[in-house]
């Protein structure tokens, strides 16, 4: 048995040749994703001035830490940022994910009599929007959400984008037959649902928890409609508002703007510490979640 | 089918009574707001004003001295909200279109275009409003700027009193004049700067001798109808007549002699996609560019820069709508006051006192004053860091203790040896021919760069952009603005 | 009615699960959409805010629309448009399926984990950055890639002067800053799948190769059939970023970079219309739904199942 066991346990991998060959592709592909970003924490490091005089280089002739010493400087601002990042992002993920893996759910059954109906109605707001003008006006009219974190929340819980994925995961991860035999020990649909279907697509549900947290994370574009309070802008809306600013200057051809905005405009190696900053923490966001992957695979092996 | 077909009609039924409980919700509103206005005539009113720039921290501090100020003044109270640079024009779009509250706003050639939402009727128009609130207004700023202003004959906004004309210079790094002891005095046309580049590009092969960005735009004689589109009018014209400006013989001269320039090696080889000339200025690497000019502004590149820079002229000084629209304050046409924002808009461009308040910040803590005229910033001043130039008359604010104390004195001079532009205040509306502007708009972001900047050569590119213009309708376009520009010319007895 | 009535009685856990989903889209997807009436108005500004100035913009009929067809650039927008995005979708969807098989296959688990992470940092990396970094390599003068040609003698390139390399570098940009991110969603759904498949496919004596292409490629099928229908439906939107940022707007390139999305930024950057913006808007979607519903439906003849509805 034990011999059995071990075979197959090898049989499972790929040789040791093919293994050290995909690992190459893959390290290989994953420098030259990762490079650029190094390369930005080597220009955040960089002297000014030598970055001016010699361009972007991999080793700089001096380095300097004098970006981040200014970015620091602004002190409150930037933690501020922070903190209203990362309570969006983590209420922001849960939130969706509750109201998308519930509806994912109702539309993956085909017991589900409307389940037509309402996978028209998600994939239609994926083709169609109104348009930044009229999502204002609800938004901030009508909810009266401007100036509040839900205004940073809500407009992204909903994807239908990720809503079809989930639905894909359910219909794929979760066998028909264990739903009806959880039916037949006389579990209700919500029961079955919480205890059977979620533990069974935990490495979608992690997929789309993963996608959601990078989603909030990474907007700025709802702090750009609905936030003026400036405690309540999130890290990235500080970054983008310094690049958009920039590229509004290059392009703007009115002498006197140029003028007067160039000097409250920071420097090349600013930016890329702030980069820096509203990156790094978010790398970790991938390993929390790939632990996921794993873990709905053994409790799929459990129930099987 | 069938079943899918009712739910639907009945999603469409929900949504029709939601638009209507919308819509009344909002006319209702409105109806209360109007009724409550009316008897409440001592109650002082606040106003709402959003304008450029980076937000400062100290802005609500520094705002609540400034209605403090203003409520004994004229009986009003301030909110100012600032919106960063990059985002302006599109959040103002959004929140003027939206009909957020507002009586104040800040609006550019470029910023929250002027002309653009004045004929879409963003702004209030105010003419009756400066004639019965703004006389301190007509009597204090050059009359050029709100003659200038005028769109389809009539105020939209108050320009901010500050250099009228537009005049290029070269610039020159003077570290580079002084050690190769060049002579700049002669320098005046495109042609003449040759001998100069030559002998920077053989002394100093890493240096860029002719410094420039995307935008750069050769100086010939003539005024653009539309600052992005290749149609303009002599400057010295009797028939005004728009002509292309690619056909004309001083276009293809000048671009002849930017593409030599460039196969020379005197412009840097990416100079059509560069953004900015900023590392150049930061580093000193450079040694000539062109650039707009304002009196003592020498001295301001040279403080900013950390080296010395020396300018001669290289175009006339010329008043066209572009430099009088480079800064403006309209009332906003959902302004619940807008006699008290004309109020405010006349106190602010003549009073000394609330000028510098908007723009330092609060004496003693942001600023101290030196002497009558002259002011310092104080170290607090960091959190109240406002560009002048978009706040209204700069020629009330208090020098900086290295400024000439003749500083504005010259900024008048310079505004009066500015000659009108003969196509000044006309603007033409473009709306008839919208499908033809937006082709003709691509067309010129495609051919414009390479050919204003040398990198490609005019025999062959300028007849393609010009073919690739005409298939885009700029004819169309052209004649146009032809047809606008003979009414305007009849109204206006030119 | 009775029917009606019983049917929602017997569907109503479903019912409730959606209902918090459907109210969300009613109010941030459906309501928006009255606003789509401006692409054919010419939208004016109304004191009363913005209801009333739609309804008192005067009608324009199909005015807003015209610019997309008008002239030789309408071809070269629509033709850029699509086949950036066939190849996108085409190129994509095989090299992410493949790094998703390559990464369930790597022995260590460890170095696969920091791989993933690694193929992750593009999506956080905006465009105008990527821009600079493309600058960076390309640049005439101080461009890594020159130097690295000159080192062989090659003559230097003037990359952003000539298009004939852009078609091939906005792919590889697009794939590198995509792959991570869409590679996740096959991983995911590999590691879904039944083990004791394999290992039944092991005692059978099939080979990985086997085991890839008769059960996991298989099973992937529906993951990847919706993924390409939906990427179908948006065949007419192009990133700005990629296509604006990456090639530094320069004008000599257009032909290759010219895009819907570009093209109507430029076209409207001085008239600033935002009836026939939303028109652009109201057209990629049209376009991308008809599409949708063809793609769909022709699934839908093969496998049910694998359909989007």
């Amino acid at each position: 048995m034990a011999e059995v066991k071990r075979k197959i346990q090898d049989f499972h991998h790929v040789s040791r040749g093919w293994n050290i060959i995909l690992n190459i592709i893959a390290a290989a592909f994953s420098f030259i994703c990762i490079f650029p970003f190094l390369f930005v924490v080597i220009i955040s490091l960089t002297d000014e001035k030598t970055l001016a005089t010699d361009g972007y280089r991999v080793f700089p002739a001096k380095w300097s830490l004098e970006a981040y010493r200014f970015v620091f400087q602004s002190g409150d601002t930037l933690y501020r940022a922070y903190g209203v990042t990362i309570l969006v992002t983590v209420i922001g993920t849960i939130f969706s994910l509750i109201l998308m893996s519930l509806y994912a759910y109702a539309i993956s059954r085909k017991s589900f009599r409307y389940r037509g109906f309402f996978s028209v109605f998600a994939i239609v707001t994926m083709l169609f929007n109104g348009g930044m003008i009229p999502t204002y006006m609800v938004v901030s009219q009508l909810m009266g959400l401007k100036d509040t974190l839900w205004a940073l929340i809500l407009p992204l819980a909903m994807n239908a984008f990720y809503i079809m994925i989930l639905r894909t995961f359910y219909i794929t991860s979760v066998p028909e037959a264990i739903i009806e035999s959880g039916r037949i020990d006389g579990a209700g649909d919500f029961f079955i649902f919480l205890r059977i279907v979620l533990p069974l697509s935990l490495p979608g549900l992690a997929t789309i928890g993963l996608f959601s947290t990078l989603g909030y994370w990474n907007d700025w574009f709802s702090a750009l409609l609905y936030i003026d309070n400036p405690n309540l802008v999130p890290l990235q809306s500080m970054l983008m508002r310094i690049e958009s600013s920039i590229q509004f200057i290059q392009n703007s051809k009115n002498s006197s703007l140029s003028m007067a905005a160039l000097q409250t405009i920071p420097q090349d190696t600013t930016r890329m510490a702030m980069v820096v900053l509203a990156t790094l923490p978010i790398i970790f966001a991938y390993p929390f979640f790939q632990r996921y992957f794993v873990q709905g695979l053994t409790l799929g092996a459990v129930k099987e | 089918m069938i079943k899918s077909r009712r739910s639907f009609s009945f999603v469409l039924a929900m949504l029709m009574a939601f638009v209507l409980v919308l819509s009344a919700c909002g006319g209702s509103k409105n109806n209360a707001e109007g009724n409550s206005n009316e008897p409440a005539v001592e109650a002082p009113v606040n106003l709402i004003w959003y304008t450029i720039g980076t937000p400062q921290q100290d802005v609500d501090k520094v705002m609540e001295a400034v209605s403090k100020y203003t409520l004994e003044k004229i009986n009003a109270t301030i909110t100012m909200k600032m919106v960063d640079w990059g985002d302006y024009p599109q959040k103002l779009q959004v929140n003027v279109a939206s009909g957020e509250p507002m009586d104040i706003i800040f609006t550019a050639s470029g910023g929250f275009d002027y002309v653009q939402n004045a004929r879409k009727g963003a702004f209030m128009e105010m003419d009756d409003l400066l004639e019965k609130y703004g006389k301190g207004i007509k009597d204090t700023i050059d009359p050029a700027f709100l003659e200038g202003s005028k769109v389809d004959g009539h105020n939209y906004g108050i320009p901010a009193n500050k250099e009228l004309p537009q005049e290029n210079v070269w610039r020159f790094n003077k570290n580079f004049v002084d050690k190769y002891n060049l002579d700049i005095s002669s320098v005046r046309s495109l042609e003449s700067l040759e001998p100069l580049l030559k002998t920077i590009k053989e002394k100093e092969p890493n240096v860029t001798a002719f410094g420039m960005d995307k935008n750069f735009l050769p100086n010939i004689p003539y005024d653009y109808v539309i600052q992005n589109l290749p149609m303009a009018v002599k400057l010295d014209t009797t028939d005004y007549k728009i002509v292309n400006i690619l056909e004309t013989p001083e276009m293809k001269q000048a671009l002849t002699t930017m593409h030599k320039y460039y196969e020379a090696g005197y412009i840097a080889p990416e100079a059509a996609t560069t953004g900015s000339t900023n590392d150049l200025t930061t580093s000193g690497n450079w040694f000539a560019d062109m650039a707009q000019t304002q009196p003592l502004a020498d001295n301001l590149w040279s403080a900013s820069y950390g080296y010395p820079v020396v300018s001669t002229p290289a175009s006339n000084s010329i008043i066209n709508n572009n430099s009088v629209q480079g800064s403006i304050m309209a009332i906003s046409a959902n302004s619940e006051h807008p006699e008290k924002a004309m109020e405010f808009l006349n106190l602010l461009n003549t009073d000394p006192v609330l000028r510098n308040m908007v723009d330092s910040g609060i004496e003693g803590e942001h600023y101290k004053k030196i002497d009558d005229t002259h002011m310092e910033n104080l170290p607090a001043s960091k959190s109240y860091d406002m560009p002048s130039y978009s706040l209204g008359n700069n020629m009330l604010l208090y020098l900086n203790p290295n400024d000439q104390s003749d500083k504005w004195e010259q900024f008048k001079k310079f505004n009066a040896e500015g000659v009108d532009s003969p196509i000044l205040s006309f603007n033409f509306d473009g709306t008839k021919v919208a499908t033809e502007m937006a082709a003709v708009q691509n067309v010129k972001e495609q051919f414009w760069a390479s050919l204003m900047t040398g990198t490609v050569d005019p025999d062959e590119y300028l007849p393609k952009a010009i073919e690739k213009f005409k298939e885009a309708g700029l004819d169309k376009v052209i004649a146009e603005a032809q047809t606008q520009l003979d009414a305007w010319r009849t109204a206006n007895n030119k | 009615m009775a029917a009606l009535f019983k049917n929602l009685v017997r569907n109503k856990v479903m019912l409730f699960m959606v209902l918090p989903g459907a109210i969300w889209f009613f109010f941030f997807s459906y309501l928006p959409l009255i606003g789509t009436v401006v692409a054919f108005k010419q939208y004016r500004f109304n004191r009363e805010g913005f209801w009333a100035s739609i309804v008192t913009s005067k009608w324009v009929g199909w005015d807003n629309f015209k610019f997309l067809f008008n002239g030789s650039d309408a071809y070269i927008i629509t033709r850029n448009t699509l086949l950036y995005n066939i190849a996108f979708i085409v190129v994509g969807l095989v090299l992410s399926v493949a790094m998703a098989v390559l990464l369930s296959e790597l022995v260590g688990k460890t170095l696969a984990k920091i791989y993933q992470t690694g193929m992750f940092l593009p999506y956080f990396l905006s465009w105008v950055i990527v821009g600079y970094f493309a600058f960076s390599f390309l640049s005439m003068d101080r461009g890594m890639v020159n130097q690295i040609l000159g080192w062989f003698g090659v003559e230097r390139v003037q990359w952003y002067s000539d298009p004939k390399y852009w078609p091939y570098i906005l792919i590889f940009v697009n794939l590198w800053k995509a792959i991570g991110y869409n590679s996740v969603i096959y991983l995911a759904s590999i590691l879904g799948i039944d083990r004791s498949l394999y290992e039944a496919a092991m005692i059978d004596g099939a080979s990985k190769r086997q085991q890839i292409f008769n059960i996991t490629l298989p099973l992937l099928s529906p993951i990847i059939i919706i993924m390409t229908l939906l990427a179908v439906g948006r065949i007419f939107y192009a990133d700005f970023g990629l296509f604006y940022q990456v090639p530094r707007d320069s004008g000599t390139l257009y032909s290759v970079t010219n895009v819907i999305d570009t093209y109507v930024y430029r076209g409207l950057k001085t008239t600033g219309e935002i009836g026939m913006s939303t028109a652009a808007g109201l057209y990629q979607s049209v376009v991308g739904f008809i599409l949708v519903m063809i793609s769909n439906f022709i699934v839908r003849r093969m496998d049910k199942d694998s359909a989007l509805f």
